[in-house]
């Protein structure tokens, strides 16, 4: 148990410098963006004067350093500004939008690992046939399909075909209220509030962009989980374990655990990126997620929502990556010596 | 009456084939028969087919090697064209491997109590309970110190020689017949080498089962096999008690291999013949050894010579053998 | 006429990554080695020879102790790469496959230490054709690449390389033990001739007992990083008196029926670690003599005969022990009988 906790420790320690990193990067980065954010604020007909006095009250006139001290300073209070498009603190338009992505990309993630990893298994165990072939056709071209297309695609084929999803417009229909927020996720909150007609709408809603995540992510999780299965296939203690006599399942069951590790970490790769990289799908299907409203700063030079989604984020992934080295730390014995 | 061999090997022939070019002959007509209860050494160099032979006598030739022709019988049962499920059956349980670098082999995240009661839980159908017990006390019975805390312990953590006593309690767990030693103690310590060879052999003995001690040391053979097999280039060389091949081996090759643990260099050159670079290469049809004998004459080139039992027990792959006389 | 090698007061300690315990590989370790002789460093995982072996070459950094090559100091930047010691230190390594450069000819590796001597390229040429004839290898193999090569000519070609320079020292670190017993026994034939013929000296290292007895003129036996016996070949193997060495020595298998290895010492257990040893004698653990004195001193080296050192506070009680007679003096006897019968195809 104790090097247990003290391997915990020491992660959230270096936690802190690493969000600093990250946050003084993504400062100097979001200043550079083109754009003088006084003149998209008050538009283009605005005075000189008005536009002096508003870059002077942003505190845009400031020297750099001083503003990155003054964010900085915010940021460790919990602040992270405001956004002039909403004209909310951001951290509550974040709060608002974060739950969105979650859901889509945690649902989305969890489909493609349920498509993924048993073709990835399946074909590394059978190294000839059918299974194979479609297995290697389906990574080559999830990997090559664009995201946001496949959601037209699904889209044109599902609703405006056969009509069997509602209109991509947001997660829920509009007329239907939202059940209370427990958890964020809708289809979980609706669940707990026995809220039917909540559930099927935002189940409806939901089914289009968790497929095209699920489909086009399956297929990277498919070729790592197939690579690293054929390997360990072929590794001493698979041919041990075979000279023991043990059931074929055993010997399966043993080869993919020990390819575990390396599934795992793409899994969290692809979280991590999916959190800001599922942003067309968002804007698709007007999820109204984190990603999507990131994008809006970045365009309309409203840098408060850029710098606080990275702020987001950047928690996020790292959060991640520490449960996935505790993940590897259970699977793994040998790094626990 | 003789009782049944336990290891039945004859005519075998193991190839693999090549592309655009003769198939690779591992295994070239062997025949070996192990009865119930006996120590045997296979004594090879590398490339003899030693290993191509163990994986035979369990049915695992790799791919995309055959067997061309002759059959391995274990307990009776073909092991050449056995079905997976059956062969799984008595992988481990009726017929154990002890294999070399037990750390590489040995499943990493598994402890290794858990690894020996696996073997138990899937061959005897007992409770997982009762599969535990029984890997205590194979661990207590390989002499491992500390038994009920080492079981609980990962490959990584234990020492060569601790590593290997538990490849041995493995093998052991289900009481096989036959124990086949691929190897096992080479990379041990000398010392910790001697322990495990006395060990295995007290243990198999105990059980009444049968050992096939596959090596490139042939001294092993001296103190803990009964016959002894010399195997050359995928053929049977000679087959003979212990007693009277280290008293008067037979065949040159058998010489050569005693000859190099021999303080004498004069002596050891007599047996070597030295690499002719021109030379003619040997036609096919000779005996396989001709190239490298000192005793070998013209019948040598032109014919390949048969296993023929000689005086004492023993069989021969020679015409010129050294030794011929009666005991 | 002074040593060609001095090794004195040997210390080498490894830091443990991530812990403050430490590997202590070498535990203050003292011989020498004069032109011309071989010493063979004998011990089990664990002993330090290997350590030792890098020491003697300047590639590692000592912990404490000298080491001088004729007459002057290794270590602290000088190794067997500078100016003054380039082509008189060699190394053979365990690998012969390792050690070679799959991409190079033959012929370009044996060459290839006289190229940092600034050799010509004439001379190279001709001095790597030498080489070859006398290890064996015919002038074809020049133009081969190592993977074309069986291991034993791989091991050949460790050596020319090696012996090309006219070493005066040369350190073998398990030099046999990739190979098959006749290749093993070319090769150590191949290093006497070379002996003979050049003068070289071996620093001998390895756990092969048999060969050592052969190939060696003095032994030093080696546990957890001390030397436990040291003594010339024939004096050791006849007459160990080390509770390690003669369980050590017990342990050798000979392809011999009647010669079964005697156990007039057995020793418990197995090799602990080096880390973190507990004061005292390193065998304490497992000795079966093991006295007082012997957890809490370190035994110094006793001279018990002409060059014969024990480190041990027991050493006469194991002299007094009822054991066998040399077992290797006996099989060599068995040996050259049989092999002395019809080679010539009688």
């Amino acid at each position: 148990m104790m090097p247990l906790v003290r391997y915990i420790a020491r992660r959230i320690v270096f936690v802190v410098p690493q969000l600093f990193g990250i946050v003084l990067v993504s400062f100097f980065l979001v200043k550079l963006i083109p754009g003088d954010p006084a003149v998209m604020m008050l538009g283009p007909t605005a005075s000189a004067q008005s536009l002096a006095e508003l870059r002077d009250k942003m505190g845009f006139t400031k020297p750099l350093l001083e503003q990155l001290t003054h964010y900085l300073a915010d940021v460790a209070r919990g602040d992270l500004g405001t956004s002039w498009q909403t004209t909310r603190p951001v951290t509550e338009d974040l709060f608002q939008r974060f739950p969105a992505t979650l859901e889509l990309v945690t649902f989305g993630l969890l489909l493609a690992i349920a498509i993924g990893f048993p073709l990835g298994v399946a074909a590394a165990r059978l190294k000839r046939g059918v299974t194979r072939k479609v297995a290697d056709y389906y990574g080559l071209l999830a990997g090559a399909l664009p995201d946001f297309w496949l959601a037209l695609v699904l889209i044109y084929v599902f609703y405006t075909v056969l009509g069997w999803i509602p209109a991509p417009l947001g997660r829920i229909d509009m007329a239907i209220l939202p059940p209370p927020t427990i958890s964020g996720s809708l289809v979980i909150d609706s669940l707990l509030a026995g809220d039917w007609e909540a559930l099927r709408s935002s189940l409806g809603h939901l089914a289009l962009p968790v497929l095209t995540l699920g489909l086009i992510n399956a297929g990277p999780i498919l070729k790592m989980t197939q690579s690293m299965t054929e390997r360990t296939l072929s590794s001493d203690f698979v041919r041990y374990a075979e000279m023991c006599g043990l059931p074929r399942r055993v010997v399966l069951r043993q080869a993919v655990r020990a390819a575990l590790p390396s599934v795992v970490t793409i899994i969290s790769v692809l979280y991590g990126f999916l959190i800001g990289g599922a942003v067309l799908v968002e804007i698709v299907f007007s999820w109204g997620g984190a990603g999507q409203y990131a994008v809006q700063g970045v365009l309309n030079a409203d840098l408060n929502p850029v710098l606080g989604f990275v702020v987001f984020s950047a928690v996020l992934s790292l959060v991640t990556y520490l449960i996935v080295d505790l993940i590897y730390f259970a699977l793994d014995p040998r790094l626990r010596a | 009456m003789v009782a049944a061999p336990i290891l039945d090997i004859s005519d075998l022939w193991v190839s693999f084939p090549a592309y655009r070019a003769e198939p690779v002959r591992a295994l070239k007509g062997v025949d070996l028969a192990i009865p119930p209860g006996e120590f045997i050494g296979l004594v090879g160099e590398s490339g003899s087919g030693k290993t191509t032979l163990a994986r035979a006598a369990m049915g695992l030739v790799p791919p995309p090697g055959i067997i061309e022709r002759g059959q391995v019988l274990f307990n009776g049962r073909n092991m050449g064209q056995i079905e997976d499920e059956a062969r799984r059956a008595v992988l481990g349980r009726e017929l154990a491997m002890v294999i070399a670098n037990p750390r590489a082999e040995l499943n990493p995240v598994v402890p290794v109590g858990r690894q020996i009661s696996n073997i138990v839980f899937y061959h005897l159908s007992v409770s997982r309970a009762e599969a535990d017990r029984r890997a205590l006390e194979m661990l207590r019975a390989v002499r491992i110190p500390d038994a009920e805390r080492r079981f609980a312990a990962y490959p990584h953590e234990l020492s060569g020689g601790m590593a290997q006593r538990v490849v041995i309690a493995i093998a052991l767990a289900c009481t096989p017949k036959l124990v086949i030693s691929d190897d096992a103690t080479s990379g041990l310590d000398v010392t910790v080498q001697t322990q495990v060879l006395d060990l295995l052999k007290t243990m198999v003995a105990e059980k009444g089962a049968s050992a096939l001690f596959i090596t490139r040391d042939i001294a092993i053979t001296a103190h803990y096999c009964s016959r002894i097999a010399v195997i050359f280039a995928g053929e049977i060389v000679e087959l003979a008690p212990v007693a009277t091949f280290f008293e008067r081996p037979a065949h040159p090759y058998s010489i050569t291999l005693l000859a190099a643990f021999s303080h004498s260099p004069e002596l050891r050159l007599r047996w070597t013949r030295p690499p002719e670079v021109d030379a003619a290469p040997i036609p096919a049809g000779g005996c396989a050894f001709a190239a490298r004998c000192v005793r070998r004459r013209e019948r040598c080139l032109a014919e390949a010579p048969l296993l023929r039992p000689l005086a004492g027990g023993r069989s021969v792959r020679c015409h010129f053998p050294v030794d011929e006389s009666v005991t | 006429m002074s040593a060609l090698l001095e090794v004195q007061d040997l210390v080498k300690r490894f830091p443990l990554g991530g812990t403050r315990k430490t590997v202590q590989a070498v535990n203050g370790v003292e011989f020498t080695i004069d032109r011309g002789e071989t010493l063979a460093l004998v011990g089990e995982s664990g002993s330090g020879k290997t350590t030792i072996g890098r020491c003697v070459t300047g590639l590692i950094e000592p912990t404490a102790g000298t080491i001088s090559f004729d007459g002057k100091p290794m270590g602290r930047g000088r190794d067997i790469r500078s100016k003054g010691l380039r082509g008189r230190i060699q190394f053979v390594f365990q690998e012969p496959a390792e050690s070679l450069d799959p991409r190079q000819r033959i012929g370009e590796t044996l060459g290839e230490p006289l190229r940092y001597l600034g050799v010509t390229r004439a001379d190279r040429e001709r001095r790597v054709l030498d080489v070859a004839r006398r290890l064996g290898l015919a002038d074809s193999t020049l133009d081969q690449f190592p993977a074309e090569l069986s291991a034993g000519q791989q091991q050949r070609v460790g050596i020319g390389r090696a012996v090309i320079t006219d070493p005066e020292l040369i350190v073998l670190d398990e030099p046999t033990s990739a190979l098959d017993p006749t290749a093993r026994a070319e090769i150590v034939d191949l290093l006497i001739r070379l002996q003979r013929e050049f003068g070289t000296a071996y620093l001998f290292i390895s756990h092969d007992l048999s060969t050592v007895r052969f190939l060696s003129h003095r032994v030093a036996v080696l546990y957890l990083g001390t030397i436990v016996e040291q003594a010339a070949a024939e004096a050791l193997f006849a007459r160990p008196l080390h509770p390690y060495s003669v369980g050590l020595l017990a342990s050798v298998l000979l392809p011999n029926p009647r010669l079964k290895p005697s156990s007039a010492v057995t020793l418990e257990g197995e090799i602990p670690s080096p880390i973190d040893l507990p004061p005292g004698c390193s065998l304490a653990g497992r000795c079966p003599f093991v006295g007082e004195r012997c957890r809490t001193t370190r035994p110094p080296p006793t001279a018990v005969g002409p060059a014969h050192y024990v480190s041990c506070f027991h050493h006469e009680r194991v002299a007094a022990l009822d054991r066998t007679v040399d077992h290797f003096a006996r099989f060599q006897q068995e040996s050259n009988r049989l092999l002395s019968v019809g080679a010539d195809g009688n």
